[in-house]
């Protein structure tokens, strides 16, 4: 009887496990579908099914820099260049350091720019630029948390050491110093990385003249405007409207839909 | 008489001593060399020291040293070894010495001569001997060094081309080949010949303008000297530039003067370092067209090509990958390639991607082409052969290079191309720029959770300094009970030991008093306070309070009232009594103890 039951646990376990394998083979064979169609009709200049097939893969799930690089480059190529902007900074902070990735953020925004100042004289896209970005823009988070880690061992091992054997040679006082450092910097690099220095998720203006009113609805009076492709921060939220914190400081209540977060994962405070 | 006796002798030793405190200061001055006779490159160690006894140093020099910028130095070192003061009554005497040790580097053959070296001791100056040092020709001329520099030995007075010549310090731009075909590579080097001492790291060099050229440079990480002759003057010579440049135009295309600036001297206080500047000369090379007749789009170089498809079976619609890479010597960067129209097949416009290496001083690499092929009708498609046609210039013939021919399949109905319906209000927009290829390839992860975000990251930060307090609170208890135990062992094994020795020299009542010492011992170790002279009902209660079995309680109480009894009535005791009370204090105290080791 009992050998029988342990049989059937077996039976029904091996069939679950092969039905959640298929499952997630088949997910991952369609998700690599969607991708193909969209490569496809990229190539072929159907930025619209483009577009329409990596926001699928998007809303999926899926937070890969390639796919975001390919959002953006047929957003770019449609003339759609905030929303071309933000698909690449967040292709960008899945995968710092890709130079392509860069080079083609510098043209969006200088194509907005030469666009803009051709239609209304002078045009300058406001960009986010503060020292942390500049300093740890390049290294990726997951690299900043790794080397936390070694410091933080290392740190704490060299002081065991030192406790154990008192003895005080002079290397361990460099890997002190040394672990110390790379301590600080990758600690502060996390946090950086992380958004606690910052006051909100980044985000990029959408629509062309996005207007800033003085509260969360509509009929509020308007404060400014940002513009396309403009960056600031969404420091707060209150139903269908986001506060954004312009670069230059200028700050006021946008409709979601035309704020885009660079930081899908940081929730708005 | 015998302190007399010593007397005499102090005042007769002392005699000598004061007799040289008043003389003249004996001073040696020493100019010696380790080899005298070196070649180039080899190292040589100066030595120049002065040795005084009874008079003060005040200067060393060796004045001949700055007149030889062939003599480079690689070391200095001043020993002033400790002074010895000798005094006995009203005599003083004073040895001292001072020594200035160089190793050298010869740079370039020749004879050096030296003369006396000079110090001042107490105002006087005193000479060494003078020294001569003979520098052959290192092995084959050079200092070998430095293999990867390639220049000729000796510039005789005609050949110094590309230079304007200068007793210091020069540049000199080396061009190869003079006369060149267009696409060819030329080799431009650029020399600084100097014979001052200059300091590396301040080295600038400024590029010469090469107009009409595609340059690659191969960068020069350091400096590495060789020696060099020029119209009979020994030379340092360094590379600052070497650089494959390709002329894109025939005629005559001129190379500018490249510039340079450096530091020179810096090596003392004494010796402020000064900056020199040298400019060079243009250098003008005649290139030649491709010799007739000249195929299209013939480039110059020597290339093979291969060809292959990621896949050879693919549904109508989709795409299969086309990669060409052209691998060879020349500047692949020169390389087109124009895929032939394929009936059924609509290609997209491909990626280009260089790797560029220096083989044996000839640029070369791989440029590689990827189409993205999409079959837009089923059946069998066949990607044409590719033809490369390039002229060699050492063989100053035409070759080319091709691919093998490629089939692949497209299976299933053609699809209709999307409708591109604009909406009715749409804006004519602008043509967009160029944001190059989409990506083809992803791994399209999906959100995986940030390191900092999952669970074991904070176990992982918390836990090196976690076991850091343990450590140090374990470390710290050991060391405590380490002591402690070893103390109180001490003390309880002493007071066994000296009831035994009471029990040998038959001494009832020291043997009693040691008993109840140790078991009193045991037991204020045991409870962290002292026991003795507590009334027995009192220590009973502590001892069942403490967690003592009944039976040890009963038994320690029993053995201290024996022991008690029998102090005070020792004549009464018998030796048989008192070892089977040691035995039996023994094993109260070890089971206390062990009792102890349990509580904690």
């Amino acid at each position: 009887m009992r050998g029988r039951r342990l049989l059937l646990f077996f039976l029904v376990s091996v069939a679950s496990f092969t039905a959640q394998g298929a499952a997630g083979a088949s997910a991952e064979a369609s998700l690599k579908e969607i991708f193909e169609a969209a490569n496809i009709a990229a190539s072929r200049g159907d930025h619209q099914t483009a577009i329409g097939n990596y926001d699928l893969l998007v809303e999926a799930g899926v937070r890969d820099p390639d796919v975001y690089f390919n959002l953006a480059t047929a957003h770019a190529q449609s003339g759609d260049y905030p929303r071309a902007i933000l698909s690449y900074e967040r292709a960008l902070t899945l995968h710092p350091g890709d130079d392509k990735a860069e080079e083609n953020l510098h043209a969006a925004e200088r194509v907005l720019e030469e666009n803009r100042a051709e239609a209304e004289g002078e045009a300058m896209i406001k960009r986010s630029s503060s020292a942390g970005e500049a300093i740890y823009g390049r290294f990726p988070e997951d690299g900043l948390a790794y080397a936390l880690v070694a410091a933080n061992t290392t740190l704490f091992g060299c002081l065991a050491w030192m406790w154990i054997t008192r003895r005080r040679a002079s290397w361990i006082y460099t890997l002190l110093v040394a672990s110390s450092i790379l301590f600080v910097f990758s600690a502060i690099g996390l946090g950086q990385k992380a958004g606690i220095f910052r006051d909100g998720p980044r985000a990029v203006a959408l629509g062309d003249r996005v207007p800033l009113h003085e509260g969360p609805y509509p009929q509020a009076q308007i404060r400014g405007q940002a513009r396309g492709g403009d960056r600031g921060l969404a420091v707060d939220r209150d139903r269908d409207f986001v506060k954004l914190r312009l670069v230059d400081g200028l700050e006021g209540w946008a409709p979601v839909s035309a704020v885009g977060l660079i930081d899908l994962d940081e929730t708005v405070h | 008489m015998t302190r007399l006796l010593t007397l005499a002798l102090i005042w007769f030793g002392a005699l000598p001593w004061v007799g040289t405190a008043s003389a003249q200061p004996e001073v040696t001055v020493t100019l010696e060399a380790t080899p005298t006779e070196a070649r180039v490159g080899e190292m040589i160690q100066l030595e120049v020291r002065v040795h005084a006894r009874g008079g003060r140093i005040q200067n060393l020099a060796l004045e001949d040293l700055r007149k030889y910028p062939e003599l480079q130095i690689i070391s200095h070192q001043t020993v002033r070894p400790m002074q010895f003061s000798f005094g006995f009554g009203s005599g003083v005497q004073v040895e001292s010495s001072l020594a200035e040790i160089y190793v050298l580097q010869p740079t370039a053959a020749g004879t050096f001569d030296f003369a006396p070296a000079v110090a001042r001791v107490d105002g006087k100056s005193y000479g060494s001997q003078p020294l001569t040092l003979v520098v052959r020709p290192g092995m084959g001329g050079s200092t070998g060094v430095d293999d990867d520099v390639d220049l000729p030995d000796t510039i005789q007075e005609g050949e110094l081309s590309g230079a304007r010549f200068d007793q210091q310090a020069f540049l000199r731009t080396v061009v190869e080949p003079k006369e060149a075909y267009v696409g060819e590579q030329v080799d431009v080097t650029v020399y600084l010949y100097t014979r001052l001492r200059l300091a590396p790291q301040s080295v600038t060099p400024g590029k010469p303008s090469m107009d009409g050229f595609w340059v690659h440079d191969d960068p020069i990480t350091s400096l590495h000297g060789q020696t060099a002759q020029v119209r009979g003057v020994q030379y340092r010579a360094y590379v600052l530039q070497r650089s494959a440049a390709f002329p894109q135009r025939t005629g005559e295309l001129t190379i500018g003067p490249p510039k340079v600036t450096f530091d020179v001297g810096g090596m003392s206080l004494f010796d402020p370092p000064e900056r020199i500047e040298r400019e060079g000369v243009p250098v003008t090379i005649e290139v030649k067209p491709l010799p007739p007749p000249t195929p299209a789009n013939a480039v110059v170089g020597r290339y093979g090509l291969r060809a292959r498809l990621d896949r050879r079976d693919v549904s109508t619609g989709n795409a299969v990958t086309l990669r060409i890479d052209a691998s060879g010597v020349g500047n692949v960067q020169d390389l087109r390639i124009d895929l032939p129209p394929m009936v059924g097949v609509r290609a997209l416009q491909p990626v280009i991607r260089d790797e560029q290496r220096f083989q044996n001083g000839k640029l070369g690499g791989t440029r590689s082409w990827e189409w993205i092929l999409i079959a837009e009708t089923p059946g069998a498609h066949t990607v044409p052969p590719v033809r490369l046609v390039f002229f060699d210039p050492e063989t100053e013939e035409y070759g080319s290079a091709s691919t093998e021919p490629l089939t692949f399949t497209a299976v299933g109905p053609a699809k209709p191309p999307p409708a591109a319906i604009a909406p009715a209000d749409a804006q004519p927009r602008k043509p967009s720029a160029a944001f190059g290829p989409i990506r083809m390839y992803s791994a399209l992860s999906r959100g995986e959770t940030p390191v900092r975000q999952r669970p074991w990251f904070a176990w992982l930060l918390g836990l090196p300094p976690l076991l850091f307090v343990l450590v140090v609170l374990g470390s710290s208890t050991a060391r405590h009970r380490e002591r402690r135990s070893t103390t109180a062992g001490a003390v309880q094994r002493q007071l066994l030991r000296s009831a035994e020795n009471a029990l040998r020299s038959d001494d009832p009542r020291a043997f009693y008093d040691r008993i109840v010492g140790s078991l009193n011992h045991a037991l204020d170790s045991r409870l962290g306070e002292p026991v003795a002279g507590l009334p027995h009902a009192e220590l009973r209660a502590q001892l069942a309070g403490a967690g003592f079995d009944d039976d040890l309680v009963e038994r320690v109480i029993n053995e201290l009232e024996g022991a008690d009894f029998a102090r005070f009535a020792a004549s009464g005791v018998n030796r048989d009594e008192m070892e089977r009370c040691l035995d039996r204090t023994e094993t109260i105290v070890e089971r206390i103890q062990r009792s102890s080791r349990s509580a904690s």
